[in-house]
């Protein structure tokens, strides 16, 4: 069966239902979208993302980090100034973390559906799974831990900020070696699962997060943990690489159909393509 | 699970039947591994342009810190990747006509030559940093190992691919021309991003 | 019919560990009486000084069966494999939710027991190591909320005749994950109900956690009972 040829249709509300309000499609689709768990982890995947950069970047301000060159004197300000978001910003992390288990499960899922061993989904959901301690959490507790006594010793705030931050930026490692799982899955994956382009993204993104390592050293200057290449470009090419694969997945869950062999194309072919040998690099 | 080869049992010696098939195609090798080139020239782009941008700030201490790289060391360097590439397209040339043994004895070669700048660059490390010259003593150095550790980590997922390379010019059903090009475009990249960083760490001044 | 040797020995250990766990608690002497976030850093030093053996032994038998939970996690996650799902996703959720919470517990666990190794340490390091712990004890709840929430989404959506679980404990589930929202907050305040040794925080949240491992124990045991018989040969 040549899965060049096979159209997966979209999953539709018959066109007699009466369910027509949107609130009445959902439940409609809650109740016989045969890949309903895929689209809840997808959307929940969405508003994780959402969340975490509203958290990150607006109320708590966590993001971009405040500057590793300041003295204890400005970090105690810092402190100060973002008290409030601080402990609200990451209560609602606290609350709400568990949902990136969803992000990873949906990609661990996206390497079972592929050709390869089971191996490089279970060694993702591990890694993706247990980074979230070290690569989150602890950068929220230490800094909750920091806004609930700002009569603190100054040098212990400093110690904490540098806690969370160098930890935030120094588990990085775990994220490289994750996207690295998922591009050798996609290179030899047979069913087509993702393009070969996305597999190249995955090496920059990974790339990217070795360019991260220098700020465990660096305290000013383009390396330091808020620097130019080591936060802000690393931030743009991070950015592309999340809107990529959340992109990816969704096209992949279009294209779903719950087999195990090479997942058909979203779209029907035209006819001329058809006739095209599927793919000299088989 | 299936290995990634699974040679059906008439394979012969020769190449799969559509051989020439990826010459109609416009773009040599996945046209996916463009997009890489594509981004990493840009992500490249972006740290000369925090490098340029950095260096008038401070004209003459970066000036006093390029005086203590060897140049002539950089040149070797630079002369062993391009041999390097010119094997790899050798290589890529002989599988487009099928000749497997000169394919494969150009990957080889190809490979001495990354081990080669490889070992260079350690060595011209060493010596760096044996003259006080390590990553945290100035901003000019703090780039240069930075750009040149980046570049020898990308060599070294390059000899990933020349492994693949190789793989797939042995095996007789392993043979993908698309695959065999793909790695001569990766290997190409890894070159031309080490003569932008010669240019500009070395001899720019 | 997978391979299941073993399983029901993994199943009838967790009330064992739990005995182990819960003579850990009461030797704790931060939970036979939850210390307050607002004890001052003298006050802080003191305790730990003053209590400094029991401590040590109870972050100790702690750290040993702090993933102890884990082997029952998986009966769970087996079941959910049983269910009527067309995907493995909720399975995977819940497997990570299981990397992730006990490794919170076992670090709330290192910052008390690196308080207590060097009492007489300077008081303000030890109220913030001190402080650290009982935040990543308290506030560490999202996986495990998490947990409860897709146990639930998987019971919701099981879609065999005969359902692994019944509707009622999904309800149970998203109840507990509720309980456990408060504790959440406890950042925010220094005393109250929300504060770390509060009603809300510390009391609820606990016994919220203890009556959800009681509760899945039991389900858990019927729902292993019922694939057993159900595969069992005709008679």
């Amino acid at each position: 069966m040549s899965s060049a040829q096979i159209a997966v249709e979209r999953i539709e509300l018959p066109a007699d239902s009466p369910a027509r309000r949107p609130l009445a499609k959902l439940a409609w689709h809650w109740r016989n979208n045969p890949k309903r768990e895929l689209w809840l982890a997808w959307y929940a995947i969405v508003a994780f993302y959402q969340m975490f950069f509203i958290v990150f970047f607006l109320i708590t301000r966590a993001q971009p980090p405040g500057k590793p060159w300041w003295n204890s004197t400005q970090v105690v300000q810092w402190f100060d100034q973002m008290h409030n978001g601080l402990l609200w910003g990451f209560a609602v992390i606290f609350l709400l973390g568990g949902m990136s288990a969803f992000s990873t499960a949906l990609i661990a899922y996206s390497m079972r559906r592929m050709s390869v061993s089971p191996a490089f989904a279970y060694s993702y959901l591990i890694m993706y799974s247990l980074a979230a301690v070290p690569g989150m959490l602890l950068l929220c507790v230490a800094l909750t831990a920091g806004a609930l006594r700002p009569d603190r010793d100054p040098e212990l705030i400093h110690a904490i900020f540098d806690l969370a931050f160098v930890s935030f930026v120094g588990t990085m490692g775990v994220f490289l070696i994750g996207s690295v799982i998922w591009m050798v899955a996609i290179l030899l994956d047979k069913n087509r699962v993702f393009p070969k382009w996305f597999a190249y993204l995955n090496l920059c993104n990974a790339l990217t997060e070795v360019v991260i390592a220098p700020a465990c050293i660096f305290k000013r200057g383009v390396f330091s943990w808020n620097g130019q290449i080591s936060w802000w470009l690393d931030m743009v090419v991070f950015g592309i690489y999340t809107g990529a694969f959340i992109g990816q997945l969704r096209t992949m869950i279009l294209r779903e159909d719950v087999g195990t062999g090479p997942l058909p194309d979203a779209a029907p072919r035209p006819a001329a393509d058809a006739a095209v040998p599927a793919g000299a690099a088989a | 699970m299936s290995t990634t080869f699974d040679p059906p049992a008439e394979a012969a010696a020769a190449a799969p039947v559509d051989w020439d098939r990826a010459s109609r195609d416009n773009v040599p090798g996945q046209p996916d591994i463009w997009l890489f080139v594509l981004f990493e020239t840009l992500v490249f782009a972006g740290y000369f342009g925090f490098y340029l941008y950095n260096r008038p700030r401070h004209p003459g201490a970066y000036l006093a810190a390029q005086q203590e790289l060897h140049l002539p060391l950089g040149i070797v360097e630079t002369l062993t990747l391009l041999t390097s590439s010119l094997l790899i397209a050798r290589s890529v040339e002989a599988a487009r006509s099928q000749q497997w043994n000169t394919a494969l004895r150009n990957a080889y070669a190809t490979a001495s030559c990354g081990v080669l700048f490889l070992t260079l660059k350690v060595i011209e490390w060493i010596s760096e940093a044996r003259a006080g010259n390590t990553p945290i003593s100035n901003e000019f150095f703090s780039y240069y190992y930075f750009l040149t550790g980046l570049h020898l980590l990308h060599l070294l997922i390059g000899f990933a691919f020349l492994g693949v390379l190789v793989h797939r010019l042995r095996g007789p059903a392993a043979r993908s021309r698309e695959v065999i090009e793909t790695c001569g475009v990766y290997w190409h990249t890894v070159d031309y991003l080490w003569v932008l960083i010669f240019a500009l760490l070395y001899v720019v001044r | 019919m997978r391979r299941r040797d073993g399983e029901l020995l993994l199943y009838w250990a967790l009330p064992a560990v739990l005995g182990v766990w819960l003579s850990a608690f009461l030797l704790f002497p931060g939970f036979t009486r939850p210390m307050s976030p607002a004890m001052s850093a003298d006050a802080v030093a003191g305790f730990y000084r003053d209590h400094v053996w029991r401590i040590r032994a109870s972050m100790i038998v702690f750290n040993w069966f702090s993933v102890g939970l884990i082997p029952v996690l998986m009966l769970i996650v087996l079941q959910i494999r049983r269910m009527g799902h067309r995907t493995p996703i909720l399975a995977y959720c819940m497997i990570g939710c299981a990397a992730a919470g006990p490794t919170l517990f076992l670090t709330a666990d290192l910052f008390w027991m690196i308080a207590a190794f060097r009492p007489e340490r300077d008081a303000g390091i030890t109220q913030l190591l001190n402080d650290l712990g009982w935040i990543t004890f308290t506030c560490g709840v999202p996986f495990l909320i998490a947990q409860s929430v897709f146990l639930a989404l998987a019971i919701y959506l099981d879609r065999l005749e005969r359902p692994v679980f019944q509707p009622w404990v999904a309800h149970f589930n998203l109840v507990v994950a509720a309980a456990l929202v408060p504790a959440a907050f406890a950042g925010l305040a220094l005393d109250g109900a929300v504060a770390w040794n509060g009603l809300l925080s510390f009391w609820l949240k606990n016994a919220a956690i203890a009556v959800w491992i009681a509760v899945m124990w039991l389900v858990l045991g019927r729902a292993m009972r019922q694939e057993r018989a159900a595969e069992a040969p005709a008679v």
